[in-house]
């Protein structure tokens, strides 16, 4: 297990080597599909901490998208207070109204908590598309800026009018996302979040809250969705209703299960395999959502673990290796 | 009468297609747990087939509600063979998740062949309006109420007084009893998938030629019934169909007197209510397995 285990350390520093050297000699398309590929990864990470880790299936996260993509946007062009108040102020507000949510939908079990936040998902969707005078309704929400310029020594500024700038400010925020999730999850709290997905009644009997815990881990889960949005809104500088259709939410579910929910990698790999096969095959915009819904039909009931999870049974029974399982990685109940 | 009453009528005919869509989900959701949430996009595909049965294949209106019905039936029949019955020892989530995956093929298909363009099902009955004491009602909308009535009623027959019925009944009950008095489970729980997914197909084709056709239309219905159910409490039709006309008329008089757009945002609030101060519903004996 040890040496896999390092194997699989090399192996993600060279994935990560590849995707910082690689754009460069990429066309603007494909750098602009990995700046996607690198927010729906984000998005598809938080829903991995809320779903993966504590087992509470919400399809709240296009609503919470929507929140980040446009609080961030309302206030960076309607306030003029620059992009990085504007991104604190997304991340601020999406939070809250994830915590304000999850008060009464949290309390509920099972569908009932699926029926809520897929309520709310599309209750935002109504929202957005008709207040007209506050979101700019079918039109959308245009003008909204890139990230201001980073002054760096010797008088050089680092810029973001370019593509290949932005691709590697949403990567850098992949990375910290994903490491701050892999810190969160490995820690006790992550641990009765972990706890809480495989027994809520019995770990509440062990005197842990776990209404709170569950709020939190909701809560911080909706704040990361709302960054992804914020991101998302500058990267595009236009933003439209669109993008709070539920089935956002959805298909970022299906980019997670076929990654492997409750790994660290599988989100990534599900996004990437899901949003770069069509891509690279030019499929129709259509017949993506009939992509998603027929690949995570047959990984639903062929193959609930993914492809991390999958990996991680055949690997050590080809090698024979035998280990413990390492902090974080469980098999989802 | 006036506003109010064409309000309330309008909310009534709304209530019969949220009644219909209600009773199949909880047919589901009684013996099977699973909320399927793809029941709004099966009503939405009934709706088209239909309309494709009378445009392109020239059918009479009702030899074509009750092919779609059926087609709808056999849909549900396959659906439960070959997601629901090998899912049968998963856990519960995923179950939720294969729902939410039929949900999205079925958009898919839609999107793709039927097209993103509003279709208009044109009937040549369907354009008469009754007026009767100063309020009117579009032919259409009457033939809902009444099929609406139809369906119930036989509904009701069949579960309180065939066999079968009874069998489907105490399954919903008590599965594990249901098996030890012999029931087959499996052939029972087909059943209630193939009988829900009907119910839907008649929803829908009843309802096509009196609003617009596209493929997202069965979104806001089965929110809205799922709500009903909630809201009138799980695992009773009974409940089901009350809390369907409750809504219906909430929603038909709110979109009356304050705002047609928002109606949604009212039905989730009721939702959200209902859920803190009273789980089990207005109907409902208990919590249902929280």
């Amino acid at each position: 297990m040890r040496k896999l285990y390092s194997l699989e350390r090399v192996s993600w520093l060279f994935v990560l080597i590849l995707a910082i050297v690689v754009p460069p000699i990429l066309g603007g398309y494909l750098t602009s599909i990995l700046i996607l590929i690198c927010i729906w990864s984000m998005m598809c990470i938080s829903l991995n901490l809320i779903y993966g880790y504590t087992g509470q299936l919400s399809l709240g996260h296009s609503a919470f998208l929507a929140l980040g993509a446009y609080s961030f946007g309302l206030v960076a062009v309607k306030l003029h207070i620059g992009f990085w108040p504007a991104f604190l102020a997304a991340a601020v507000i999406t939070g809250l109204f994830g915590f304000l949510i999850g008060i009464p939908a949290l309390k509920l079990r099972g569908h009932f908590f699926v029926l809520v936040t897929l309520g709310f998902a599309v209750t935002i969707g109504v929202i957005v598309l008709a207040w007209v005078d506050f979101t700019g309704g079918a039109n959308g929400l245009a003008g909204i800026p890139r990230p201001d310029p980073i002054p760096l020594p010797w008088g050089v500024k680092f810029r973001f009018d370019s593509l290949l700038h932005m691709y590697y400010f949403v990567l850098l925020f992949l990375i910290l996302t994903a490491g701050f999730c892999h810190r969160l999850v490995s820690s006790l709290l992550g641990k009765t979040f972990i706890a809480i997905c495989h027994d809520e009644n019995l770990t509440e009997s062990l005197g842990v809250n776990t209404m709170s815990r569950k709020l939190l881990s909701f809560t911080i889960s909706a704040m990361l969705a709302g960054v992804a949005g914020a991101l998302y809104a500058s990267y595009n500088a236009v933003i439209s209703p669109e993008i709070a259709h539920f089935t956002r939410g959805t298909d970022v579910l299906a980019y997670l299960i076929v990654g492997g929910s409750a790994t660290m990698t599988g989100p990534i790999v599900g996004t990437f395999v899901l949003v770069a096969i069509p891509e690279v095959l030019q499929v129709v915009p259509y017949l993506k959502t009939l992509i998603n819904g027929v690949i995570l039909m047959l990984f639903i009931v062929f193959l609930p673990s993914g492809i991390i999870g999958g990996f991680k049974t055949i690997l050590p029974k080809l090698g024979g290796l035998r280990g413990r399982p390492r902090a974080g990685e469980h098999d989802i109940a | 009468m006036g506003e109010l009453g064409q309000y309330i009528l309008n909310g009534i005919s709304q209530g019969c297609v949220y009644a219909l869509l209600a009773s199949g989900l909880t047919l589901v959701f009684g013996i099977f747990d699973i909320p399927n949430f793809a029941q709004g996009h099966l009503y939405m595909f009934a709706a088209y087939i239909g309309f494709y049965m009378v445009t392109l294949f020239s059918m009479s209106y009702w030899l074509a509600v009750i092919l779609a019905t059926i087609a709808l039936g056999i849909l549900g029949l396959l659906t439960y063979g070959f997601i629901f019955y090998p899912m049968r020892d998963a856990p519960k989530v995923n179950c939720f998740v294969a729902a939410l995956a039929l949900l999205m093929i079925l958009e898919g298909v839609a999107l793709y062949f039927f097209g993103t363009e509003t279709k208009w099902f044109i009937l040549p009955h369907a354009k008469r309006i009754l007026t009767f004491g100063g309020l009117a009602l579009a032919m259409q909308r009457l033939i809902v109420i009444i099929g609406t009535l139809i369906v119930m009623v036989s509904l009701q027959l069949f579960i309180k007084r065939t066999t079968i019925g009874a069998a489907l009944e105490a399954t919903a009950q008590h599965r594990e009893g249901a098996m030890l008095c012999g029931i087959k489970v499996s052939r029972v729980s087909a059943l209630a998938f193939t009988v829900g997914t009907a119910l839907a197909g008649i929803a829908g084709v009843l309802i096509g030629p009196a609003v617009l056709l596209m493929p997202t239309m069965g979104m806001g219905p089965v929110l809205v019934a799922f709500s009903a159910i909630i809201f009138g409490g799980l695992g009773s039709i009974g409940g089901a169909v009350l809390g369907a006309f409750v809504l219906g008329l909430l929603e038909s008089l709110a979109s009356g007197y304050i705002s047609a757009t928002y109606s949604l945002t009212f039905v989730f609030g009721i939702l959200i209510l209902t859920l803190l101060f009273r789980p089990k519903g207005l109907l409902g004996k208990e919590v249902w397995r929280p």
